[in-house]
């Protein structure tokens, strides 16, 4: 926050020089344009959403039907308790496992290595490259017939046929959960590595000095400096993760037998491929609910930040 | 950034007055920290940056190879009949030159409209204390986090009735409104470093608002907004939900555009589908590779110091 500003309450000084609008009014017209927008393709659409859950409508035709609760019934007797827990383990796991290995691989490249900023960009790439690329990269590693993967688990002996990662129940998720791993640690280790460097050297060799060995070292100078980031970065990763769409729609459209369904595949096919936008924004209408939990997580903690 | 990386070593390396008075045990101690917190830092580079970079590695391979020995199992790991026909057989690829060009329209008209629309209202948000504004804030912030397959239902229902459906606009608006809450955030803290005398002075000395805005305060922020016009490319030239849902083959961008063309039912052309890949990152590295300073800059600026 800029400290230069004046406090909200006393009025802003004027600068009349001319312009003929106030201050507050200027500024508002500096956000309308924006604010336009996002009435316009965020916020009618989702208010629209919430409301088309009570609905009965096919997405090919005009007209709709009043039905009540019969959308939410719907999932609420069926899938819903599958997709919540599916969207859980994919959330949880696309989210520690990449920043576990971006925390690692930040405070490796923070040690001072020789050529750290090249590592850096080049460990960039997997972030970069477009979502769809990462999938089907990772489709062709995981490929039963002639997957890499497969190919070099046989060699070694590891496992003793090929093993259809994206078709089988069992590995599915954890090959969606693999990729999407991939793709996000390299922004996690960006993120933490800013974090890293305002950590102060002589922090760190005051508690040397003081005999504090690697690990106290962590916890006692490195862990508090870097524990605003960090829960930015784990917060953010969550949320997204919690809607995330494309690793999971390419890799497997939600299959096999359903068991990467999250919300994100779930709603996209009962509106896309089944036409029945009651019931998909029915099941939206319930995944925006918790969202909007996270999501005022979320601003609690980036509010708290703001002000200290 | 890169300047920073080896501080630790040198300070070390270097006669400190607290250093020579910690005496010879302690010194002896810190080498040995020093070098095996080397060990680990290299192998923890060593393991993750293999699982990072393999994939790269055979995501060149394949797209180098030809389809016969792509078909053989198991893999060879190290090509050895090397091949450019992927690549060339890409450029005989209307309908992917088709695409091609959708995704360069698409991604540079939102970059434009997200980078004025983002710096209006970033200014407003940095350099104006007004009733309602943190709510505002909060709200733009909030706004990225709406789950996009949800919003697409309606958005898809909205533009259907209004017969935008294949077009360039329903994408530029849709992306637009998605790379636009990062890029007011990031523009916003690039804004606040500009120091409020310099538009008190400009003031002072008779500049409208609008001027001040315009002439002075936009050429120091120059490099900030082509960051977050290069964010907003890549978000644009990346999307695949909005693109693959709102317009067809006409209108269509590359990435679900490449799913059409190359997911079959029966054989993927995998080396083909690996070329163009590479041919669909080229753009966004390189946008990466000149600008990555400003995104890592402008990425914690918006989103770590809020």
């Amino acid at each position: 926050m800029s400290t230069a500003a004046p406090p909200q309450k006393a009025p802003p000084p004027r600068r009349r020089t001319g312009g003929r609008l106030s201050n507050g009014a200027f500024a508002l017209l500096l956000t309308a344009p924006g604010l336009a927008l996002f009435a316009a393709i965020i916020f009618y659409p989702l208010l629209s959403a919430l409301f088309t859950g009570f609905f009965e409508q096919d997405l090919r035709l005009p007209g709709r039907e009043f039905v009540g609760l019969d959308n939410f019934a719907y999932w609420l007797d069926g899938d819903l308790l599958a997709i919540l827990e599916q969207t859980l383990v994919f959330t949880v796991g696309a989210t520690l496992v990449p920043f576990v290995l971006g925390f690692a691989l930040a405070l490796a490249l923070n040690t001072g290595l020789k050529g750290s900023g090249f590592l850096r960009g080049l460990f960039l790439f997997p972030w970069v490259i477009p979502g769809v690329v990462v999938s089907f990269l990772w489709m062709w590693i995981f490929n039963a017939n002639y997957g890499v993967l497969n190919g070099v688990l046989m060699e070694t002996g590891i496992i003793d046929e090929s093993v259809a990662w994206l078709g089988r129940p069992g590995t599915a998720m954890l090959a969606v959960i693999v990729t999407k791993t991939w793709a996000s640690f390299p922004w996690m280790m960006v993120m933490l590595l800013a974090g890293l460097q305002t950590v102060p050297k002589e922090l760190h060799e005051a508690a040397s000095m003081d005999g504090a060995g690697s690990v106290r070292r962590f916890f006692a100078v490195t862990w508090p400096q870097v524990r605003g980031v960090a829960s930015i970065v784990l917060l953010l990763e969550f949320i997204w993760n919690f809607q995330h769409f494309d690793t999971i729609y390419v890799l497997t459209g939600g299959g096999p037998a359903g068991t990467t369904e999250t919300f994100a595949t779930a709603v996209y096919q009962t509106a896309f491929k089944g036409f029945d936008i009651g019931r998909a924004t029915a099941l939206g209408g319930l995944w925006m609910l918790l969202l909007l939990l996270l999501v005022a997580v979320y601003l609690r903690i980036t509010e708290r930040k703001g002000d200290a | 950034m890169t300047s920073t990386t080896s501080t630790p070593l040198s300070a070390a390396g270097r006669p400190q007055p607290s250093a020579a008075r910690a005496g010879h045990r302690t010194r002896r101690r810190m080498r040995k920290d020093l070098l095996r917190s080397r060990i680990a830092a290299w192998s923890a580079v060593a393991v993750i940056g293999a699982f990072g970079l393999l994939p790269v590695y055979w995501l060149l391979a394949t797209a180098l190879s030809t389809p016969e020995s792509t078909f053989q199992f198991p893999p060879k790991l190290i090509p050895t009949d090397l091949t450019l026909g992927n690549f060339t057989a890409l450029a005989e690829n209307d309908q992917l030159i088709k695409y091609m060009v959708n995704s360069l329209v698409v991604a540079s008209v939102t970059a434009v409209l997200s980078v004025v629309v983002a710096t209006y209202m970033g200014y407003s948000f940095s350099k104006f204390r007004y009733r309602g504004r943190r709510s505002l804030m909060h709200l733009v912030l909030a706004s990225q986090m709406f789950p996009q397959a949800l919003l697409l239902v309606t958005l898809y229902a909205v533009f259907s009735s209004f017969g935008m459906l294949n077009t360039y606009t329903a994408l530029v608006l849709s992306f637009t409104t998605f790379t636009m809450p990062l890029c007011v955030w990031m523009l916003k803290g690039i804004f606040d470093t500009i120091p409020d005398a310099l538009l008190e002075a400009a003031a002072i000395d008779g500049a409208s608002r609008w001027r001040t805005l315009h002439s002075i305060v936009a050429p120091l922020a120059a490099p900030g907004m082509i960051a977050a016009g290069l964010f907003a490319f890549v978000r644009g030239w990346n999307d695949f939900i909005f693109a693959l849902t709102l317009a067809d083959k006409e209108k269509q961008t590359l990435p679900p555009g490449l799913v059409s063309t190359y997911i079959g039912e029966f054989q993927t052309a995998w080396p083909q589908l690996m070329a163009a890949s590479l041919v669909v990152s080229v753009p966004v590295i390189v946008a990466f590779m000149f600008l990555q300073r400003y995104l890592v800059g402008g990425m914690t600026a918006g989103s770590v110091k809020s």
